[in-house]
């Protein structure tokens, strides 16, 4: 196993070298917008602020026009201690008191919907491929890849207009019942699961297709192989066949694939969060750029990069375990 | 679609658990939507110039000296009694001697001066740029505040009067103001004690100590975080919403059908006039026969209908809203008219004839075409300018479309970098600073420099004389006559295109709260969009009796 180890010490290695060059993205990427986080806000009021009112926000802000190489060393220097700035669209709040707020829920909702997706996608690839040809592999891609291919805001919107509006089943928006304080009570964790159901049926039906099919096509492949084929002449049960042999062996494009959807789960599910007014990551990401907050898009960006670089550094960990020949 | 059948079957004890419905509000908790945000975030700082604190911080938890109200047209005393000029540049006011703060402490004249001498000391607080007028800030006996002016500055009321009064007592320990969020805010108004902050759900408490009897009415506010103006709009329809300020479209079929005893909305045309801004430095546009020609052209009917849903009227030949109606004069000839025809002949008369293919060029025979930008995203804008660009079409000029990011747009619009582009004009409680944008010589900037108003580059020494006076005159007959000159001036030179005021947006249920201002009962404006105006209506309304 000391190999396993040294593979991902290696590995741990890499990601740090990748982390460092994307917070550097993280700082440039911004300034080259056009524009300044002022004339921005100095444009939500629509003329009702007297136009000297720009001098006074650009003080307020402290943008200074500083040399780039001096900000990126101030900005490296905060990073490290985890100090992410104050926010320019919530001023004065810091930046991690900000993500703080949704990132909670945008790990429970986008986290178990991305569990249950990947687990029931690929469980049902994984059977229909086994039974290729049968009823399920006749109908759960096709239908599952149309839903899919359905625009997803569309798809949340009519869910939120049929079954909560029209229907009144689910709540139309927000995480837990306003009436009811956040706390360790089944009361409220009965809220907590009722206003995720729709948001997260509607991310698993968007996204369930594509585990699907990932699944479905490997395993087919794997099937049709000689180590297969061995094992069923040598008449080995066809569960062992299927769980140790056939889908063990499929599931590794579907693990990385998991990781990287794992690490992407910060980013927040954008359009669910709005559609269903969910107090999340993905709301916050929009707002700052629409702001030109940088001290929050960066914000944002690292705690993204930082969960796909761990999440991947996860499955070459998992794919250690699945995977005999990356021991070797 | 397998899978959701096993998903529901999951869900089923939730269900029964938690079925209640929405919100179960409780008597006397006024539900607002206001601002649009994913998750809240606590903020009470009344002088941040960011503006970022929660509404209504300015107009519900802190309070001004003086109230501008725009639909009935008059100064409503709020933390002062009285006020007065002595000369021109002597402001004095008298402020209440019966107000508490939140706390307890009552309210002195050493508050008053400590919120001026903060903005004086903190330039990042002083939004309306007060400092650069204002010399000096006294008090005088123990009610009286005197506000001394470098130079004479009538219109310096304004600002000046609106400016939150924050508690000396307990901001003097504060370190840095500019960088305080002031998470538990102590007051003067009517709505001071925060009941509940939480990510999407927040709640206001009466003030203990308001100095107005009885009031408010209201027992506390209720702030549901909705991110956006679909989730907004059927939260009010739902009738989860009591009182909104957004955008609804189609209103009377999706809102006001819904419960015609409840619902209700008021959209006066009190805001912003949206003008088309001409380069008056650029060629053929420097010519007002040209511009009178493109605003002929402009079927402003279609273009309200077409940007803002008939919700807006067309603008009044002066440009003045209806918030100015007593100021407006009348026109001899109306340039807003829409008369193709005119358009043409005006065109002509200037020298832009007709080349090949029906396009008129400029007299020096290059072809035009009119470039018309507005910021991208502001879907309302971006309709009109098209409307506009297809106006000048039928009238020979060609003309197209463009949008910028904002930060790009504002910069260009700033430097007269542009050709012709949509804007807003500037508000008062005067039409003073709209006038005074459109028109001052003073603040023409030569084009690649940022001028703060005055994008169009029109000036008219003319208006300067009148605009000086204005700023040195009390008497309001006075201002009026020197109005209605820059008002002629406008007419005459035709500087910018005024196409419509933008409505005041507000909505209401009175499903549990009566008192909302409405075009028959038109005591101030709905929309809580316009603080400190909202403390009118917050002080007015009342829970309706027996309402849940």
């Amino acid at each position: 196993m000391s190999r396993g180890v040294s593979f991902l010490a290696r590995r741990a290695g890499f990601y740090a070298l990748a982390a460092w060059a994307a917070i550097t993205l993280n700082f440039l990427i911004p300034r080259m917008m056009p524009g300044d986080p002022a004339s921005v806000m100095f444009a939500r009021f629509r003329g009702e602020l007297e136009p000297e009112a720009i001098e006074a926000l650009r003080a307020t802000l402290g943008l200074t026009d500083g040399p780039l190489w001096s900000q990126y060393l101030t900005y490296l220097s905060h990073v490290l201690r985890g100090d992410l700035g104050t926010s320019v669209a919530y001023f004065p709040a810091p930046v991690s008191e900000v993500i703080g707020v949704g990132l909670l829920w945008t790990v429970l909702l986008a986290g178990t919907a991305l569990v249950i997706a990947f687990a029931l996608g690929t469980l049902l690839g994984a059977l229909a491929a086994w039974w290729r040809g049968g009823w399920l592999d006749s109908t759960a891609p096709l239908v599952l890849s149309l839903v899919g291919a359905f625009p997803y805001f569309w798809l949340a919107m009519v869910a939120v207009y049929l079954l909560g509006f029209m229907m009144g089943w689910f709540p139309l928006r927000h995480a837990y019942d306003t009436g009811i304080r956040a706390g360790p009570t089944v009361a409220f964790a009965a809220s907590v699961l009722h206003h995720a159901a729709l948001p997260a049926a509607t991310l698993v039906l968007a996204s369930l297709g594509g585990w699907l099919l990932t699944m479905r096509n490997t395993m087919v492949g794997v099937l049709g192989e000689d180590h297969v084929r061995y094992a069923r002449a040598r008449g080995l049960p066809p569960r062992r066949i299927f769980l140790h042999y056939a889908a063990r062996n499929a599931l590794l494009p579907s693990v990385t694939g998991f990781g990287m959807a794992l690490g992407f789960v910060l980013s927040g599910a954008l359009l669910t969060e709005i559609v269903f007014s969910y107090p999340g990551q993905g709301y916050l990401l929009i707002q700052s750029v629409r702001a030109q907050d940088f001290p929050l898009m960066q914000g944002i960006f690292l705690t993204i990069t930082l969960a796909v670089l761990g999440a991947n550094w996860l499955v070459d960990a998992v794919t250690l375990i699945l995977d005999p020949r990356t021991r070797r | 679609m397998k899978p959701l059948p096993s998903r529901l079957a999951w869900l089923g004890p939730c269900l029964a658990l938690a079925c209640a419905p929405a919100a179960p509000e409780r008597p006397g908790v006024l539900t607002v939507s206001k601002e649009q945000q994913g998750a809240w975030v606590r903020n009470f700082n009344p002088l941040l110039a960011t503006d970022t604190a929660r509404w209504p911080t300015t107009a519900g938890i802190y309070e001004p000296l003086l109230i501008y109200n725009t639909i009935q047209g008059e100064w409503v005393p709020w933390l002062a009694t009285e006020w007065s000029w002595e000369g021109h540049t002597r402001l004095r006011f008298v402020v209440r001697d019966d107000v508490r703060w939140s706390d307890g402490v009552p309210l002195s004249v050493d508050d008053v001066l400590f919120t001026f001498h903060l903005l004086r000391d903190e330039r990042a607080l002083d939004a309306g740029g007060l400092w650069t007028h204002l010399a000096d800030v006294r008090a005088c006996g123990s009610t009286e505040v005197v506000f001394e002016f470098e130079k004479p500055w009538v219109p310096g009321l304004k600002a000046v009067a609106s400016v939150p009064i924050v508690p000396a007592h307990r901001w003097r320990e504060v370190e840095d103001p500019t960088h305080f969020a002031n998470p538990d805010p102590v007051g003067t108004g009517p709505f001071t004690e925060v009941l509940l902050f939480e990510p999407q759900i927040w709640e206001l408490g009466r003030n203990p100590h308001y100095w107005q009897e009885g009031r408010p009415a209201v027992e506390a506010l209720r702030f549901p975080a909705l991110p956006g103006n679909d989730q907004a709009t059927l939260a009010l329809i739902d009738g989860e919403i009591d009182w909104a300020g957004n955008f609804v479209p189609a209103i009377d079929r999706i809102f006001v059908d819904r419960d015609p005893e409840h619902h209700g909305y008021w959209f006066p045309a009190v805001g912003s006039t949206v003008f088309l801004y001409l380069n008056t430095t650029s060629p053929p546009l420097d010519d007002p026969r040209v511009r009178t020609a493109i605003s002929h052209a402009i079927d402003r009917d279609l273009v309200v209908k077409v940007a803002m849903y008939d919700y807006a009227t067309p603008s009044h030949p002066t440009g003045l809203s209806d918030g100015y109606r007593s100021w407006r004069i009348e026109p001899g000839t109306d340039w807003t008219r829409h008369d193709p025809e005119q358009a043409r002949r005006l065109l002509d008369e200037a020298g832009l004839l007709a080349g090949s293919g029906g396009l008129r060029r400029g007299p020096d025979g290059q072809p035009l075409d009119l470039e018309i930008t507005a910021p991208s995203g502001w879907s309302d804008w971006v309709r009109a300018a098209q409307v506009i660009a297809r106006n000048l079409h039928e009238v020979g000029l060609d003309a197209h479309v463009r949008t910028y990011d904002f930060s790009a747009w504002f910069d260009q619009l700033q430097r007269g970098d542009f050709e012709a582009s949509l804007g807003w004009c500037e508000e008062g409680p005067t039409p003073y600073e709209q006038l005074r944008g459109l028109l001052s010589a003073q603040s023409v900037r030569p084009v690649g420099q940022t001028a703060v108003r005055n994008w169009h580059r029109f000036g008219s020494d003319e208006a300067d004389a009148l605009i000086g006076a204005l700023e040195r005159t009390t008497d309001e007959a006075e201002q009026r006559r020197l109005a209605a000159s820059l008002q002629e001036i406008f007419l005459r030179e035709a500087p910018a295109i005024p196409l419509f005021p933008s409505p005041s947006w507000g909505e209401y249920s009175t499903a549990r709260f009566t008192g909302f201002p409405t075009a028959d009962d038109p005591y101030a404006r709905l929309s809580p969009n316009h603080p400190p105006e909202t403390l009118l209506v917050l002080t007015r309304l009342e829970p309706r009796e027996g309402a849940r």
